[in-house]
């Protein structure tokens, strides 16, 4: 079974997330922010990551880079979410080492299309 | 409301506490990158998420909001303190939909185009600040819309159409999760829906087309006016770094705050069973319970504390407010203040929070409105121009203590005392006796704060506060010193729900009251210093310099006639409350105990000496005396009591006279008593020490031997322990009788109803409504001296003239037997008469005697009168009169002179009569 792990602050979107990975048969795990999410890819490095771009502690982008320095770390497809639309972001993302991105708000379909895009369904 | 929904208002509920603490640093430096940049997060998650939920007017202001922050936070902007002004309103209004979410569970309609159209402008760099209110609410409101028009490309496109994406998560959710609730669910969001749609129809700019003006505009409405001096730009760092130590995760469970008053609710019947057994167990010194249940009791202490702990919410979040009040009110009356809050962190129990935040605003509002001076003031007074605020809580000795100052002008002494007087509270010759602090204290009453006042005296409405804090069983002080600011002191327990209490006893029963108002016990006895006195019959205690007004709980609950006599073993409890300080009068301390205050019970609600009810150890339930309930009745039952008397008229005088009756029993059940002023010391002998001699029993008593006698002859004597005996003397000689127990003393009419010839009683009496035997002293002192009359005789002058006649004129029965076997003993005939009327009837019989003995306080002709009618002229004018009076005065005694007594005796004093009886027969005889 592949798993996902969610990053992001609010409890809310991350049961929304949860809901619709699970559909998609993911194990999934979360984390509050890019400290503990690195932590978490410590401990059990996932298959899939959907990241926040903006989180405390660590920011999305300073997850990403630390996740790519950990041993296996290449490994996951990182998804970034964000609401911050602007190319910028995309582009800072695609080169730290992101695989796709996701405008929130999302649904199921927009989950399933960009994970089927970076190969994980 | 699905849980989606309460968790998403959960959380921002959370994130927005956060920013609220911060706010203080967000004022002081508006262009902090690390709280810009928490702002910017709390609207980003808002947009995010209520973009998922279908919240459109929320998404609306928080995207701007958070375009706007961005701007500021990345440097692009300066944060100006208008701009800082509108970036909190916009918090506030998050805040405020945020509110009507949770109560409703739709948003609610209304609309936000005006502070959006600002928010806008300043996103769009337009740089603005001096925000200038335009009187034309139309022209504003066309701004507002313009702007919002103008903006309304960039907004991005997701949330404008629909919530499909939401919809069906909503759907999804509900149903996996709850399927009871999938229809109210949906109910909830379709109207939701509806609602926002149809408000989106009429009212909502944003990113909806060009708007009508709506009415709703120019009550919010202000345009902002570009300045031309635009803000330098600076950078400011980044928003990552300043995220890095603001963690908002944190490991915890969200818990449903019934199911910790639950847990508390049963966290309390444990202590009650701890107690209880604590209770069975301490009477058995080497139980094998007692190890265990002395674990027991230590876990119970801590789970105690563990619930308490989960209670409790860091004091800030009553505080969060604050910062927000200080700045608009320092925008507004252009006053420069400083906000300073310390141990924001200290826990207090999450109830009393609830009921203390709004006091607390109240006091920090008048220390800004009223306390602090503007700053020209303040630079003319030599003082900094940024007032400061300090909030400071802290804990000690099991309460909390918020201290709320300010370095402002203090209070006006001056005034004050006007605004009391004016206000009746006190008198002008009253404060002057006051110290400052007591005067201050006066504030916390009602009415002081009065419109006349309240501008500079800041007299300010505290009672509304104090009252407050006292109902969750605070105190607070007040001190102040002009120029230098004023300080208010809130003390408040850790919880309502368990508290430290000592138990008492009175006549029988038990009560609880709280420690926290127990200054110190005094026991007062009645030979040592510390003696209950009365000073115009209302009991005092003189503890040091201060005469401390008491009130007895036996006569305050009128607890009947259970009181043991033993009155000199009184214990006071001297008890605060608020600034009154008073003694309670009780029997006696039991312990001191953890009592679960209950509530107390709605049919006892209007009696305020009570704020509760708890279960004892033992299972009893007793009441908890509420100190602030009791205080009024300090020194003021005996003033409630003689206001009584005053109001009733005195039927008649002697009908009414009270004398002192000791209450004992003796060879039964039923109640004996004898006066109080025959018997000459209670004692209580060891009967170990009793002998036997001559067949009667004698003790060693003051270096003689006393006899003694039961009142039963037949009674069985106990052969050790202690036996409370009355002493009755007469001249050198005592006699104890045996009493089983010695009850009370009263003051009572007697009224001796006359019964059956019983040897050793008078009569029987009503006392305090129980029959009751009165005891001739008499019979007992003859059964023990039967020498006893002949002894007399041989030392009375009567014995050397034969027998002398007495005339005894009273009205009572009880003196009349009591004097005429002591009056016959002494060798006199005696005739008496119940009345003066009597008397003179007596006297036109043409009757003699050597002496005339008469009552002062009688129905009808009272003493004196009769006194007069004697010496006016008839038989008896010659006739040396004795006055017996009970209450002796001097002017009665001059007044009894004057009219022709030739002696004075106090009633009960047996000898005295016997000596004032030979000696005037003496002296009369002497004139003839």
């Amino acid at each position: 079974m592949k798993s996902c792990l969610i990053v992001d602050e609010s409890k809310v979107i991350r049961l929304v997330t949860r809901k619709i990975l699970e559909d998609l048969e993911f194990e999934t795990e979360e984390a509050t922010d890019g400290q503990s999410a690195v932590e978490a890819c410590r401990r059990k490095m996932p298959s899939a990551i959907l990241v926040e771009w903006n989180l405390p502690v660590l920011s999305g982008i300073e997850f990403l880079r630390a996740l790519r320095a950990l041993p296996g770390g290449e490994a996951p497809r990182v998804l970034f979410c964000t609401l911050e639309n602007d190319l910028q972001h995309i582009q800072e993302a695609i080169k730290a080492g992101a695989d796709e991105y996701v405008m929130k708000p999302f649904d199921s379909e927009i989950i399933r299309a960009k994970f089927a895009l970076v190969g994980l369904l | 409301m699905d849980d989606l929904l309460s968790e998403f208002l959960d959380e921002t509920a959370k994130n927005l506490a956060v920013l609220d603490v911060e706010r203080v640093k967000f004022e002081q430096d508006p262009n902090d990158p690390e709280i810009l940049g928490n702002i910017f997060r709390l609207m980003h998650t808002i947009k995010g998420t209520s973009g998922f939920l279908g919240l459109a007017r929320l998404e609306g202001v928080a995207l701007v909001g958070e375009d706007v922050i961005r701007k500021f936070r990345d440097g692009a902007l300066q944060v100006t303190p208008d701009a800082a002004t509108l970036i909190l309103r916009c918090i506030d209004t998050v805040r405020e939909l945020l509110g009507k979410l949770e109560e409703s569970g739709s948003e609610p309609r209304g609309d936000d185009s005006a502070m959006i159209a600002e928010l806008r402008t300043v996103a769009d760099g337009k740089m603005p600040s001096r925000r200038t209110r335009v009187e034309a609410a139309g022209e504003s409101a066309v701004a507002a819309a313009r702007e919002a028009q103008s903006s309304a490309h960039v907004e991005p496109a997701a949330s404008v159409d629909g919530f499909p994406v939401a919809r069906e998560l909503l759907d999804e959710l509900a149903a996996a999760w709850d399927p009871d609730l999938t229809t109210t669910s949906e109910g909830e969001i379709a109207a939701s829906i509806t609602a926002e749609r149809a408000s989106e129809g009429d009212t909502r700019a944003g990113p909806q087309p060009a708007p009508e003006p709506s009415p709703l505009v120019p009550v919010t409405g202000t345009a902002l006016v570009e300045r031309p001096e635009s803000a330098p730009v600076e950078s400011n760092g980044t928003a990552d770094k300043a995220a890095k130590d603001a963690s908002l995760a944190t490991q915890s469970n969200r818990l449903d705050i019934a199911l910790l008053e639950n847990l508390m609710t049963l966290i309390g019947e444990l202590v009650l069973t701890r107690n209880q057994l604590l209770h069975m167990v301490r009477d058995h010194d080497d139980s094998e319970f007692t190890v265990p249940l002395q674990r027991l009791s230590h876990i119970t202490t801590k789970f105690h504390e563990g619930v308490m702990k989960a209670r409790t919410q860091p004091i800030g979040n009553a505080w969060v407010k604050l910062p927000r009040i200080v700045h608009d009110l320092a925008v507004e009356m252009g006053k420069k203040i400083e906000l300073v809050m310390l141990g924001a962190d200290t826990e207090i129990d999450r109830q009393i929070l609830e009921r203390i935040t709004d006091p607390l605003t109240h006091i920090v509002r008048n220390s800004a409105d009223h306390g602090l001076e503007a700053p020209e003031y303040r630079t003319i007074a030599g003082k900094p121009e940024t007032g400061t605020i300090t909030l400071n809580a802290y804990h000690q000795d099991g309460h909390i203590i918020i201290d709320i100052g300010d370095d402002g002008r203090g209070l006006d002494m001056d005034r004050v005392r006007e605004g009391i007087v004016a206000n009746g509270l006190a008198t002008d010759a009253e404060l002057d006796a006051m110290g400052d602090q007591q005067v201050q204290q006066l504030i916390f009453k009602a009415g002081i704060s009065t419109a006349e006042n309240v501008t500079s005296v800041s007299g300010r409405g505290m009672d509304g506060v104090h009252a407050n804090i006292e109902k969750i069983g605070g105190v607070m002080e007040l001190k102040s010193v002009a120029g230098r600011g004023s300080t208010y002191t809130i003390k408040i327990p850790l919880t309502p729900a368990i508290v430290p209490a000592l138990i008492l006893e009175c006549s029988g029963e038990r009560f609880a009251i709280p420690q926290i108002s127990v200054l110190k016990l005094v026991r007062a006895s009645g030979n040592a210093e510390n003696a209950i006195q009365r000073i115009n019959d209302s009991p005092i205690l003189r503890l040091r310099d201060l005469l401390l007004p008491l009130v007895s709980l036996h006569d305050l609950l009128k607890l009947g006639d259970n009181r043991k006599s033993e009155r000199d073993e009184d214990i006071i409890v001297v008890t605060q409350a608020g600034n009154d300080t008073f003694g309670i009068i009780v029997d006696r301390v039991l312990d001191t105990e953890e009592i679960v205050v209950k509530p107390i019970p709605p049919i006892l609600r209007h009696l305020s000496i009570y704020s509760g009810n708890t279960i004892l150890g033992d299972g009893n339930v007793i009441m908890i005396l509420d100190p602030k309930g009791v205080a009024p009745h300090a020194g003021k039952v005996a003033v409630g009591g003689a206001e009584a008397t005053e109001t009733a008229p005195r039927v008649s005088a002697a009908g009414e006279e009270k004398t002192s009756l000791l209450i004992f029993r003796a060879g039964g059940n039923e109640l004996k008593a004898v006066p109080l002023g025959l018997v000459a010391r209670l004692e209580e002998i060891d009967m170990a020490n009793v002998e036997r001699a001559h067949g009667n029993l004698v003790v060693q008593y003051r270096g003689r031997l006393m006899p003694l006698v039961h009142f039963d002859p037949a009674h069985a004597w106990k052969t050790e322990g202690r036996q409370p005996i009355l002493v009755f003397t007469d001249r050198v000689r005592s006699m104890g009788l045996a009493v089983d127990e010695i009850v009370d003393t009263v003051e009572n009419v007697l009224d001796v109803e006359l019964s059956e010839d019983r040897p050793g009683l008078i009569g029987s009496a009503f006392i305090d409504r129980k029959a009751t035997d009165v005891i001739d002293a008499g019979y007992y002192l003859t059964q023990v001296f039967p020498d006893w009359s002949a002894a007399e005789n041989g030392q009375t002058p009567s014995a050397a003239g034969g027998a002398r006649s007495v005339l005894l004129v009273d009205d009572s029965a009880f003196f009349r037997n009591l004097l005429v076997p002591l009056l016959s003993d002494n060798g006199y005939s005696v005739t008496t008469v119940e009345s003066a009327d009597n008397a003179l009837r007596l006297r036109e019989t043409g009757a003699r005697f050597d002496i005339i003995v008469s009552d002062l306080d009688m129905p009808g002709m009272d003493g004196f009168a009769f006194a007069e009618a004697v010496r006016n002229d008839g038989l008896w004018r010659d006739t040396p009169m004795v006055a017996l009076s009970s209450h002796p005065t001097e002017p009665e005694l001059a007044r009894g002179f004057a009219v022709g007594f030739d002696d004075y005796v106090a009633k009960f004093d047996r000898e005295g009569l016997v000596r004032s009886l030979a000696l005037s027969i003496t002296s009369a005889k002497n004139f003839e």
